[in-house]
Parts: C-alpha cells; structure tokens; sequence
C-alpha cells in the first residue's frame, strides 16, 4: 500500500476506522440519552420526595393548636431527614426552620403544582420547591394571610450518582471502541480476504502462466463479477499470447526452410569455381527466393495489424463489382491461358478500404483459378444476402475434404502437407489475410466444398 | 544526375551505392543525419534518398532541416516501418515517395527514375520507337518490321510501359501497378503469363528480340548488346 501524496489508508484501516466512528457515535448518543433520562427521573423523584414532605408539613401546620407545638411536631417529624431543609414563613417573618437567605426569592411556583429548581448554597447544590399553606386556625384560620412553605434538598447524592454513572459510561465506551475497533479490523479483513486470495493469484500471473484463473464461486457477489472480468481478460489474454507464440514459431518455421536452402545453394555454389553464368543463375535464383521472403514478412506484419485491430487506412465507399472487375482484368491473361473463363454478376457498394479489399478478393480469385480444371468457369457473385452484402466466388474442382475446411484460413495451413513450396507458390497466409481483412471490415469469409465445386464467400455487414 | 544516399545500415548504403552508380547515377553516402544533411546543403544533388531511422539526427529531421534552409530537392523515404502515421507523416513533410523494408533493388530504381523525370518537360510523344518496333500512341497501333500487329488493351498498355521506359529494368510490382492500377504485392504469376503473351505476339518471329527477362528482377526492353 502507498502512502502517496495525501492520505491513503488501506481499505482494512478505512473499514475499522468507519465502523468504529459509527459505533462510538452511536454509543455517546447512547450515553447522553442514559444521562438525560436519570436526570429526569430523579426530578420526578424529587418532587414526589418534596410534595410528600410538603403534605405532611401541611397536616402538622393543620393539626396543630399552637406556634410552639407546631414547632416541636415539625422538628420530630423533620429532624431525621437529613440534607432536607424547611423554612415555613408568614411574609418576611420565619415560623419555623431556615432562614430566609436559603431559598432564592424567586422560588414560589405559581402553578399551585410544586416545581423544583435547583440552585447552589453553600457549597452544595439544593433542589427545593415552595407552596403556599392556608394559615392554621391558631394563626387565624383560612381567612388570615396564607403561610409560605419553602422545602428544599440537598442533591450531592443524585451529583455523586451522576458522576459514578458518567465515569463508567466512559470508561465503557473506551472499552467499547476499542473492542469494536478490533472487531471492525478482523472483520474487514475476513471480508477482504478474497481480495488478498485475488491478488496472490495476480502475483503468480506471469508470460509462461497465464492459466491462472480469479476464484468466483468462493467470493462475495460484487468481488465475483471483477473475478469474472478479471477471468475473461485473462481468457483474452492467454488466447492472443498464445496465438502470439504460435504465430512467432510458425514464422520461425515457414523461414527456416528456404533460408536453409538459400544457404545451401550460395555456399555450394561459392565451393569451387565457376562460370559466371552459373553464379548468374544461382544469384538470380537467390533473388526470387529473397523475393519471396520479403513477401512473407510483409503478409505476415500486415497480417499482424490487421489481426491487433488496427483501424482501416482509408474507408470509402468501395464498389465491390468495380474493385473485382479490375482483378478480373489482372487475372483475366492467367485465366486465359487455362482456359478458364471469368464471369462477373451483380453489385454492391459497402464501406470500406478499396487496396484492402481488393487484396482480400484477389486471393480467393487465384486459388480459384489455380485449383479451377481448365476450360471450366469461375464464377463471381456481388449481390445482398439477408440485408448483407456479400461476394462469393465459385469455381468447379476436386472437393475438400471436410475436416480441412475451418482450417484453411489458418496462416500456413497447407491442405497437402508433403507439397513442396516452391518461389511461384504463395506464402501460404492468403486466406489467413483474406480473413483478417474480413474481420477488420466487421465482416467474414466462409468456405463450402461440394462435390463438384467450391465456393467462397464474403459477407459484409449492413452498411 | 546526383544522389545523395543516407543511411546507417552500412551494407545497405554500399550496395545501394554501388547499384545506383552502376545504372550510371553520382552517388555520395553518408551514414548519419547531420553528415547527411550537411552534405545535402553542401551539395547540388537531384535526389536524396533517405532512411528513416538513422543516427543522431533521424530522417525526418534531415527532411525538416533541407526544406528550412529552402532546398526542394526530391526525397525518397527508406523505411523499416510500414506504418500508415509514418507515411503521412512524410508526406506531410514533403517528401516525393517511400519504400518499405525490404524493398527490391529493381523497384528502388523505377522509383527513383520516376522522381527524377518528374518536373521535367516532358515532350508530347505520340510514337515510340525501338529497333523495328514502333507504337503509335494515337491510334493505339504496333508495328514491328512494318507488320501490323494486334494487341488487347492490357497489352498495348505494358508494351507502351516497357518502350518508355526501355533500358531499365521495371520489377513486377511496378508493372501491375502502372498497367493493372493493382498497388498490392501480389504473388500470383499473372504478369510473367502477360510478357511471355505479349514477347509471343511482338518478338516470336523477329530478331533481335526486344523483350527480356532479367530474372530475379524483373523486365526490361532493349536492343540486346550483341555479342553480349
């Protein structure tokens, strides 16, 4: 992994990093709601505590006969109440418990309902509330001014449990992500773990083992559709590389014969002296065979751009009765001399490049009139078939035999093996061109062989 | 005529040297790009034939540097890649024709006697002549002893090819091409049928005989040196 110009972290690390980011955030939400929900609760607490403690203020205030009385009833009743202060008041002056500074002189609800707030005093913190309470009958009864009673508690054990509380939140949530993080790290890496598998399987990709293929049915969905496009490229790969390395031997091969003989003639005739005829004639015969080469090499590389799908030179309309008619005048003085009368029908225009095609054309017209017998006829067809034009020449001559048929547009594929080549003879990789030509032009070529006759056709696709 | 020849491959340069001196042309031969294009700025020569890969400076560069300083010589491109951007690219450059690698010598030298008559005035002929053999271009008829001699179109078409360019030897490429219109290397034997078709209808009979084949590379027309 790189660590290029900014930050780019493995997919392992951005995995854990996002999954533990969710998780903390969801557990602080977590925290702040556990929080929230206590605090509510003990205000509702509280004020049951506090409105409990009010009723009975107020029965005692009721029930009692006289100011003293009602004091010491209060005391008894308050004194074990810890952290629980009490100030019953009539306007400024203090019946009973704390004094007036206490309380917040705000504190009085209006509601009727006790509402409690919290204020700091003396360096703690009270929850308290007041309510007013109708006078008691020694005090004047419900037609005197009513009492004021000012209830408040002390909250440093709600603070303290809200602390605890807090303080193991935290530490549970550190725990928590921590874990997580751990959690998410092995989890992305289980989950990558085909990806690692995929790469290993890329490493041991090399020129001389390419049948190494991407795992599929063991890795999840989306991993296995990029093994699946891996796998193909791979496929298509192996396939060119191998016709790559049978297209270099073959060519090693189809040289190695006439460079042998060229070699073999020039040292012998180089081995004792001669008349300068002879070394004419061997020169002159090296000439053609040198010829012949030359041409190999250019079918052969012309064969090789056409087959890396290299883009048409020119493509033009080309008119395909036209472009065979001028081949037909070419071989019209071979034909002659055979004997073999050319014919020519029908027309179609396709798009395409004229030299490219005619070259394509010009090797099914010689195989046709070299294999045709003589004072036969060949026949050729321009016309549309199913929409597509197409081209097919037809001459009469031995059939051929049905297993050598798909192969005859392989380069160099001789139907009769022991066959000499001799410099007239072709490079064997006409057909081979005539269909990369074909393919090249979105088209085929195809072969049928009867009896009688045998035909090759050209089909181009819908213009 | 003068020719300057660059190139590196020093095999190459020395036979295209001594060949093109042979078919009576001033050959000078540089193997590198400045020394080549120094000579050509130095020189007056009528054809610079140039390889592509060379060097120091490559052949293109050659071509860019003659035609800044305003030399418009003919340049016939060498070129070991049969590449369509590289053709364009010369031609762009000016340059008059290209050969691939391998190329025939026979070829090199129809080529470079085409560039070299090119830009001449060409004088309007109407009959060509050699020995007792006579083509008259206007009424598309052939003679030979006075005799009248029927030829098809294709016919008249590579004699007329072979008696304008009598003496030089023309590779069977350069015959298809010229007479068929077909610019593809064909291997078929079509123009060897349509020689000995044509040397039938215009030497069988006559002496000396006009038509000759220069084998391994090519044709060519002529009054047989005799004694030869």
């Amino acid at each position: 992994m790189s660590w290029g110009p900014g930050l780019r972290l493995t997919l392992t690390a951005r995995l854990t990093l996002l999954f533990t980011a969710v998780l903390l955030a969801v557990l602080c939400g977590l925290g702040v709601m556990v929080t929230l929900a206590n605090q509510a609760h003990f205000v509702d607490l509280d004020r049951d505590y506090l409105t409990d403690k009010a009723a009975l203020v107020r029965k005692v205030v009721a029930g009692s006969p006289d100011l003293d009385q009602m004091s010491q009833r209060l005391q008894e009743l308050l004194q074990s109440h810890t952290g629980l202060y009490v100030r019953l008041a009539l306007g400024p002056q203090t019946l009973y418990g704390e004094e007036a500074n206490t309380f917040p002189v705000d504190i009085m609800s209006t509601t009727g309902r006790l509402e409690p707030i919290d204020w700091p005093w003396d360096g703690s913190l009270l929850r308290g509330a007041a309510v007013a309470l109708p006078a008691p009958t020694f005090l004047g009864g419900d037609a005197a001014p009513s009492l004021r009673l000012l209830l408040a508690m002390d909250m440093h054990h709600h603070t303290h449990f809200m602390e605890e509380l807090q303080n193991s939140l935290m530490v549970y949530l550190l725990a928590a992500s921590l874990a997580s993080g751990l959690l998410a790290w092995w989890a992305a890496r289980r989950g990558l773990a085909p990806l690692r598998d995929m790469r290993e399987r890329a490493r041991r990709v090399t020129a001389n083992q390419l049948d190494e293929r991407m795992p599929v049915g063991s890795v999840p969905v989306e991993m296995a559709e990029l093994a699946q496009e891996l796998n193909t490229m791979l496929e298509r790969l192996q396939r060119d590389f191998q016709r790559l390395s049978e297209f270099s031997s073959d060519l090693a091969h189809e040289l190695r014969t006439p460079i042998s003989n060229l070699l073999t003639q020039t040292q012998v005739t180089l081995a004792q002296p001669r008349e300068a005829a002879v070394y004419r004639d061997t020169l002159a015969s090296n000439a053609e065979e040198f010829q012949r080469l030359g041409r190999m090499v250019s079918d052969m590389l012309l064969l090789a751009k056409t087959q890396h799908g290299l883009a048409l030179p020119h493509r033009e309309p080309v008119a395909l009765h036209q472009a065979t008619q001028a081949l037909l005048d070419f071989f019209d003085v071979v034909a002659e001399e055979k004997g073999v009368t050319l014919v020519l029908e029908g027309e179609a225009t396709i798009q395409g490049d004229r030299l490219m095609l005619q070259r394509a054309i010009s090797n099914l017209l010689s195989n046709a009139i070299r294999h045709a017998p003589e004072h036969s006829r060949v026949h050729v067809s321009v016309g549309h078939t199913d929409g597509m034009a197409s081209l097919c020449v037809d001459n009469a001559g031995p059939p051929i035999a049905p297993e050598h048929l798909p192969r005859l547009f392989d380069r160099f594929y001789r139907v009769d093996k022991s066959r000499t080549h001799l410099s007239t003879e072709g490079t064997g990789l006409g057909l081979a061109i005539t269909r990369a030509i074909m393919e090249a032009h979105g088209g085929t070529v195809s072969v049928a062989s009867t009896a009688q006759r045998t035909r090759f056709c050209l089909q181009f696709p819908a213009a | 005529m003068n020719i300057l020849i660059v190139e590196d491959e020093p095999k190459t340069g020395e036979y295209l040297r001594q060949g093109l001196r042979e078919a009576g042309f001033t050959v000078d031969l540089a193997t590198r790009g400045n020394d080549g294009l120094h000579l050509a700025l130095e020189g007056q020569h009528d054809l610079v034939i140039l390889d592509v890969m060379l060097p120091e400076l490559d052949g293109w560069q050659v071509l860019k540097g003659l035609r800044s300083m305003g030399r418009q010589m003919p340049v016939l491109f060498l070129t070991a890649r049969d590449q369509v951007e590289d053709r364009v690219r010369g031609l762009e450059l000016g340059a008059d024709d290209y050969l691939v690698k391998p190329f025939s010598f026979a070829e090199l030298l129809a080529r470079v006697r085409v560039i070299l008559r090119r830009g001449r005035p060409s004088q309007e002929v109407t009959a060509l002549l050699l020995a007792d053999l006579e083509l008259d271009l206007l009424r598309r008829r052939v003679l030979r002893a006075g005799k009248r001699i029927d030829l098809t179109a294709k016919e008249f078409g590579l004699l007329e090819l072979l008696m304008r360019r009598q003496g030089e030897v023309l590779p069977r490429s350069l015959i298809a091409s010229q007479v068929w219109d077909l610019n593809f290397d064909s291997d078929t034997n079509v123009i060897d049928v349509a020689v000995r078709r044509l040397r039938a209808k215009v030497d069988e009979g006559f002496e000396p005989r006009l038509i000759h084949t220069v084998r391994g590379m090519g044709y060519v027309m002529e009054i047989p040196e005799t004694g030869a």
